[in-house]
C-alpha cells in the first residue's frame, strides 16, 4: 500500500468497512463504534413511520419520526432494509468491476475508479497522467449530475416546479454527454484497472451549455427570497464528523480532491468550495457552486486527457487502498488480491456520516422541513445497504 | 416572484420531444437491442445455443464485435395490457434492492424531454391510488413485506412490472423478487433508458408507440 498503512486511529474519522474503521492515512481495526441512539417518547409524544416503500423517496428506507405535533424531537433512520449482498470474493478484478458499478449505480464512476485505483495500488500498476486526467473527467461529470439532482430536490418541497423541472432538464442533458462520452448513461464498463475509454468529441460545447443554463437558474433562485426562507436555518449541523458538501457548507476545509496525488486535481489549480452556513442552504450553495466548478475543471482537463486500455492482472497478488471524492464526500475502498483474484475487499461510503449527520440535524425542526433537509444532503441508500462477499 | 419564474419558463420553450410517437432524439447504443451471433465470454450467460437473452443481458458489451447495438430502445416485453388505464395510468416504484440507476431512469421519464404525465401516466406516492406497481432491483430479504403490502393494497385491475434485469431476471446481482410468470410487462435493460420506460408504460395501458413507422424523428433540444 503507498498511500494507506493499518494503524490507531489517527486524523479525521471518514467511516467504517465491515471490518475497519478508515481515516484519512490509516485504516484501523479499532472500530470507531456509532451508537444508535434510542428515543422513549413522553408523555402525548407519538412515532411516526415513513417509508420504506413510499413513492416519496428515491429509495427504500425507513424513517421513525418521534414527535408531540409539529416539531420533531428525535429521528430514526434505518438504511438496512433494502440491504444487497453482492458476490465479489473470488472474481477477478475484471468481474469484480462488473459488480462494483453496481453498489451505487447513480455513482458508478466513483466506485468504479476508486475500486480500480486500490487494485492498481495493490499491484503496483501505474497508469499514464493523461489517463487519470480522463479519470477527473468522469468524476466531475458524475458530481456535475449528482449536485443537479440535489439541487432539483430541494426546489421540489420548496414547490418551484419551473427551476425543479429546468434543472431536471439539465440532469437528463447531462446523462446524454455522459452516454456520448462513455458509451453509458451510468459510466457502466466505461473504465478498468489501468485505463479508461472515452470519447470527447462535442462533449466541450454541451458541458459549456450545461454550465451557462445552470448560472442563470442559480442566481434566479438567489434571488428569491421565498427560496432562501425555506432552506435557510433548516437542518443545522456544524459539528461531530462530517463530510463532502455537508462538512464544506460549514466551513470545514476537507475534500479527498485535496489530498489526492494520482489524479491530477493540484495541476488544475483545484480550490474546494468552502461556505460559512452549516444549513440546507449552506449545502444547496456548496453543491450548485461545485457545478459550475466541475464544469471548468472538465473543460480544462478535455486538453490534457487520453484513453488507455486495460491492465491484465492474472496471477498477480497484492493489497491497496485508495480514497476519492464521490459527491457526496470521500468514498474508500481497500482490496487485497490473491492469485489474481479478490481475497478481501472493503469499502466506506460517505453515506454513514451523512444519514447521521441528517439525524442530529433535524432534532428540533418540524415536519415539513424534513423533506429539504434530507434532500440537501444527497444520501445514496444502496451504497450502504450492501455486503460485499 | 412566481411571474419572474413563470416568464422564464416560457422563454425557455418546449422542451419535450414528440417519442414514442416520433423516433428517440438521443437512444443511446447502451443499452439497446443487440444484433449479431456467436459470442462468448457473456458474464451472465445471455448468450446461448438459442440466441441473446434479452432480459439477462446487462449490456457490459463484453460481446462486442460479434453482437453490436442497434440503438432500438424497443427492449421490453408486454405480456398483458390493461386497456382501462388508457386515458389515466398512476404508477408506484417499488426499490425492492435497486442500484438506483433504475430508479432514476424511472423517475427521468418525467423530466422535461420526456415529460410522462403528457401521456396521461404518473407517479402515486401510495400504492392505494396505483393501477399498476413498477418493481426495480433484486429481492432483499427487508424489503419482501413492503413488496407483499404494497401489492395487496392495490386496487383491481392492476398490473405488475418489472424494470431492469434485476427485477426480471435477478442480472448479475442477485435473484429477482417475483417469478417470471407474476409479470404483467419486463422490461429490459441494467438500466434501461427512459425510452424504454415511457415506451413500455405506454404499451402496458394499451397505448401505441408509432415510431417505428411514423418516420418522424424529433429533434434533440439542447
Ligand atoms: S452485453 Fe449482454 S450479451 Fe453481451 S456479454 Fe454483456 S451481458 Fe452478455
Ligand atoms: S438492473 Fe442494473 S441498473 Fe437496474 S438496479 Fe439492477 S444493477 Fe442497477
Amino acid at each position: 500500500m503507498r498511500y494507506y498503512r493499518f494503524g490507531n486511529p489517527q486524523g479525521r474519522f471518514l467511516g467504517n468497512t465491515e471490518k475497519y474503521s478508515v481515516y484519512e492515512k490509516v485504516i484501523s481495526e479499532q472500530k470507531h463504534e456509532m451508537p444508535a441512539e434510542t428515543y422513549q417518547n413522553l408523555p402525548g409524544e407519538l412515532t411516526f413511520a415513513y417509508g420504506p416503500a413510499t413513492g416519496g423517496l428515491m429509495e427504500s428506507v425507513a424513517f421513525n419520526m418521534h414527535t408531540p405535533g409539529e416539531v420533531i424531537k428525535h429521528i430514526e433512520v434505518d438504511p438496512y432494509v433494502k440491504t444487497r449482498r453482492l458476490k465479489v470474493k473470488g472474481l477477478t478484478p475484471r468481474d469484480a468491476l462488473l459488480m462494483v458499478e453496481r453498489i451505487n449505480g447513480f455513482h458508478a464512476a466513483s466506485n468504479a475508479v476508486a475500486f480500480e485505483m486500490a487494485v492498481e495500488d495493490a499491484l503496483d500498476i501505474d497508469v499514464p497522467e493523461e489517463v487519470q486526467y480522463s479519470r477527473l473527467i468522469m468524476l466531475e461529470l458524475e458530481r456535475i449530475r449528482s449536485n443537479l439532482e440535489v439541487v432539483k430536490r430541494v426546489c421540489e418541497p420548496a414547490g418551484f416546479g419551473v427551476p425543479q423541472n429546468q434543472i431536471a432538464y439539465l440532469r437528463e442533458n447531462v446523462a446524454r454527454i455522459i452516454s456520448r462520452l462513455s458509451g453509458h448513461r451510468y459510466f457502466f464498463s466505461a473504465s478498468s484497472v489501468g485505463g479508461c475509454q472515452i470519447s470527447k468529441s462535442g462533449i466541450e460545447t454541451r458541458i459549456g451549455g450545461v454550465r451557462k443554463e445552470f448560472q442563470e437558474i442559480f442566481d434566479a433562485l438567489l434571488q428569491s427570497k421565498i427560496f432562501l426562507n425555506r432552506l435557510q436555518n433548516n437542518g443545522n449541523i456544524s459539528e461531530g464528523s462530517l463530510l463532502g458538501p455537508a462538512a464544506r457548507a460549514s466551513g470545514m476545509k476537507v475534500d479527498a480532491r485535496l489530498d489526492e496525488k494520482l489524479i491530477p486535481y493540484r495541476k488544475l489549480g483545484f480550490r474546494p468550495v468552502i461556505f460559512d452556513e452549516p444549513d440546507a442552504f449552506g449545502r444547496f450553495y456548496v453543491r450548485s457552486q461545485e457545478i459550475l466548478a466541475s464544469a471548468d475543471m472538465i473543460l480544462e482537463a478535455l486538453d490534457n486527457n487520453e484513453n488507455s486500455t486495460e491492465v491484465d492482472t492474472a496471477g498477480m497478488n497484492g493489497e491497496g487502498a485508495a480514497r476519492i471524492e464521490s459527491p457526496q464526500g470521500d468514498l474508500f475502498y481497500y482490496v487485497k488480491i490473491s492469485d489474481g483474484r479478490i481475497d478481501d475487499i472493503q469499502m466506506s461510503s460517505p453515506s454513514l456520516l451523512n444519514i447521521d449527520a441528517f439525524r442530529k440535524s433535524m432534532a428540533g425542526n418540524i415536519f415539513t422541513d424534513y423533506h429539504f433537509n434530507w434532500e440537501s444532503f444527497g444520501i445514496w441508500i444502496s451504497e450502504l445497504a450492501v455486503v460485499m462477499q | 416572484m412566481s411571474s419572474i419564474w413563470f416568464l422564464n419558463g416560457l422563454r425557455k420553450g418546449i422542451k419535450t420531444e414528440r417519442y414514442p410517437s416520433a423516433d428517440p432524439a438521443a437512444a443511446p447504443q447502451w443499452p439497446s437491442r443487440l444484433s449479431g451471433s456467436d459470442a462468448g465470454n457473456c458474464p451472465v450467460d445471455a448468450i446461448t445455443s438459442d440466441g441473446w437473452i434479452i432480459e439477462k443481458c446487462i449490456f457490459c458489451r463484453r460481446c462486442l464485435p460479434d453482437y453490436q447495438p442497434t440503438g432500438e430502445q424497443d427492449i421490453f416485453t408486454v405480456k398483458k395490457a390493461e386497456t382501462a388505464f388508457r386515458k389515466s395510468f398512476h404508477v408506484f416504484p417499488l426499490d425492492s434492492g435497486a442500484c438506483g440507476s433504475c430508479n432514476m431512469e424511472f423517475l427521468s421519464i418525467f423530466s422535461p424531454q420526456y415529460d410522462a404525465n403528457r401521456l396521461g401516466i404518473f407517479m402515486v406516492n401510495t400504492p392505494r391510488h396505483a393501477d399498476a406497481i413498477v418493481i426495480m432491483g433484486v429481492m432483499t430479504p427487508g424489503m419482501k413485506e413492503a413488496l407483499d403490502r404494497a401489492y395487496e393494497a392495490m386496487p383491481e385491475p392492476r398490473l405488475v412490472i418489472a424494470l431492469g434485469a434485476c427485477a426480471v431476471t435477478g442480472g448479475i446481482v442477485g435473484d429477482a423478487p417475483l417469478d417470471r410468470e407474476k409479470y404483467h410487462v419486463e422490461i429490459a435493460g441494467c438500466p434501461p433508458s427512459p425510452y424504454t420506460v415511457l415506451a413500455a408504460l405506454n404499451a402496458a395501458r394499451g397505448g401505441i408507440n408509432s415510431h417505428t413507422d411514423s418516420g418522424w424523428r424529433s429533434e434533440e433540444v439542447r
